[in-house]
């Protein structure tokens, strides 16, 4: 699934930036050893305080497994600043439907080697299909992409090799960087899209990504005392109290204390306090 | 009906107005407007073709303060469908008053970053069935795009210290192209020439226009004669 992100939903899409940050972090700074800035295990750059617009690859429980990043070629991009070395002093392309992607990332630990939908191969189709398609609805005809030689040949072998390349290749680190036109024509979409036998929409809406997001908090934070594990403070002292109860009279004591102050837990989490005190209970 | 250049058009004002008035024309909008900012100059420049009531109401209102057509839009790189900004306070206060003036809330909003941390929003707006909308927005968002640069960098341009920084720079490729178009050759025989693809000559000379201001390849062979970038025929 894809969801973009941009400055207008980025306040509400935190964690995922976070999450992507850090995946761009092993993969640039470590994997290929570009030559980028990684300060609390997240690498960003300057374009990314720009209000670049994400692409952003999910698998089903929400996680992040492929990014890449897309900034106009009108304004400040990184083929007209950092990567100026790679055009060899010549001024960069500058097109009102020209689009710059960078960053284009998958999460080879994660995803398996298979061609499921949780593989490497499946992400990265999905990930060019999301970036493609994003780009031509905005009215986007090209894309100008710096990549390294790995992803040059991924892209050939999706069906969705560079028209062309523009200026040469560069030393970036570990490994050479280039730039490669795409066309965001229907026609590459397609053949993409025919290779990696990806037929559906791929785009999560901005609430159906939020539901996704939320059910994973909810099933990281479940309620109070499930596994028997207090989360707060104050259920951690009933807890306590419940199993330090000597007596039934006791027992209603700490029951009632909960009861009062009920309208500080959910709904869930009252009914898990006040039976698994009693669990404790009759344990002891 | 082919959009006027906005350089030919005479040089007052009203050039802007007129220019958003063809776009209208051309695209089937019922309005258009510009807004650009220019942190060079100091400058904002708003042009509109909608009627001096709502322009009245929105400047006395202080609307423009709150606008998120102008400030959301900004933070965009793809064009923004007003129907993701519905949910705003601010989107509800000023479109409800639009409203009231007989103006749809169905519109879009193209940003534009220049170089220099400019910024330009073209916006254009439709009162037409949903269905319609989205059949017009497919139709049009390309070309409303180019647009959308083209009055930002006539409008950003005509201040002299920003004019001076948006000197067009065309790389070698870009000039070697420009200069075989002014030697008559066709984009086919320009490929053949130079060993490269249909779509490389067309991606060069698409950015060559736009960088020297011109909305067709041989305004843009013109504009490059005269400052020297290529040399006639």
């Amino acid at each position: 699934m894809i969801i973009v992100v941009d400055g207008l939903n980025r306040h509400l899409f935190g964690e995922v930036l976070d999450e992507m940050f850090e995946l761009r972090a092993r993969v640039f700074g470590g994997r290929l050893g570009w030559d980028v800035k990684i300060e609390d295990g997240k690498e960003i750059d300057e374009f990314d305080h720009l209000d670049p617009a994400y692409v952003i690859g999910l698998d089903d429980g929400g996680n992040v497994v492929a990014a890449v990043r897309a900034l106009q070629t009108t304004g400040p991009h990184m083929l007209s600043d950092v990567f100026s070395a790679i055009l060899d002093g010549e001024a960069p392309l500058r097109s009102a439907t020209v689009w710059e992607s960078t960053r284009f990332c998958v999460d080879t630990q994660r995803l398996n080697r298979g061609k499921d939908k949780n593989s490497v191969a499946y992400a990265t189709s999905e990930l060019m299909i999301g970036s493609l398609e994003y780009a031509k609805n905005a009215g986007i005809q090209d894309i100008i992409t710096v990549i390294d030689p790995v992803m040059d040949r991924v892209l050939k072998r999706s069906d969705n090799a560079p028209y062309d390349y523009v200026g040469k290749k560069v030393q970036m680190g570990k490994v050479p960087a280039l730039a490669a036109l795409l066309d965001c024509s229907d026609e590459r979409i397609s053949r993409v899209r025919n290779f990696a036998d990806i037929h559906h929409d791929v785009f999560l809406e901005e609430e159906q990504a939020l539901e996704l997001f939320a059910s994973r908090k909810d099933a990281e934070l479940s309620p109070a005392n499930h596994d028997h594990k207090p989360r707060t403070d104050l259920e951690k002292y009933f807890v306590e109290q419940m199993s330090a109860a000597k007596n039934e009279a006791e027992r209603q004591d700490v029951l009632k204390l909960i009861e009062a102050l009920s309208h500080t837990f959910t709904p869930e989490q009252k009914t898990a306090l006040l039976k698994t005190p009693r669990a404790f209970a009759h344990e002891a | 009906m082919e959009i006027v250049d906005l350089s030919t058009l005479p040089d007052s004002e009203t050039r802007y107005t007129e220019f958003l008035r063809q776009i209208c024309e051309k695209h089937d909008m019922d309005h258009a407007a510009y807004a650009g900012m220019n942190p060079t100059a100091g400058t904002v420049a708003g042009y509109v073709t909608y009627g001096d009531e709502w322009k009245d109401h929105y400047q006395s209102q202080g609307l423009i303060m709150i606008d998120p057509t102008i400030h959301m839009s900004r933070r965009s790189i793809a064009p923004v469908d007003w129907s993701r900004l519905e949910r705003s306070p601010d989107f509800q206060r000023v479109f409800r008053d639009a409203h009231d003036f007989g103006l749809p809330s169905q519109g879009v909003t193209i940003p534009v970053r220049g170089p220099y941390g400019d910024i330009g929003l073209l916006s254009a707006t439709r009162d037409c069935s949903k269905e319609e909308w989205r059949k017009l927005y497919t139709h049009v968002i390309g070309d409303l795009q180019s647009m959308a640069v083209h009055i930002h960098d006539n409008v950003v341009t005509s201040d002299e210290f920003t004019s001076a920084l948006y000197h067009p720079t065309l790389s070698t490729r870009e000039a070697e192209i420009l200069q075989w178009v002014a030697a008559g050759k066709s984009q086919q025989d320009i490929g053949d020439i130079l060993s490269i693809s249909h779509r490389t000559v067309e991606v060069h000379l698409r950015s060559s226009r736009e960088k020297l201001s011109a909305l067709t390849t041989p305004q843009a062979v013109g504009r490059a004669i005269a400052i020297g970038l290529i040399t006639p025929g």
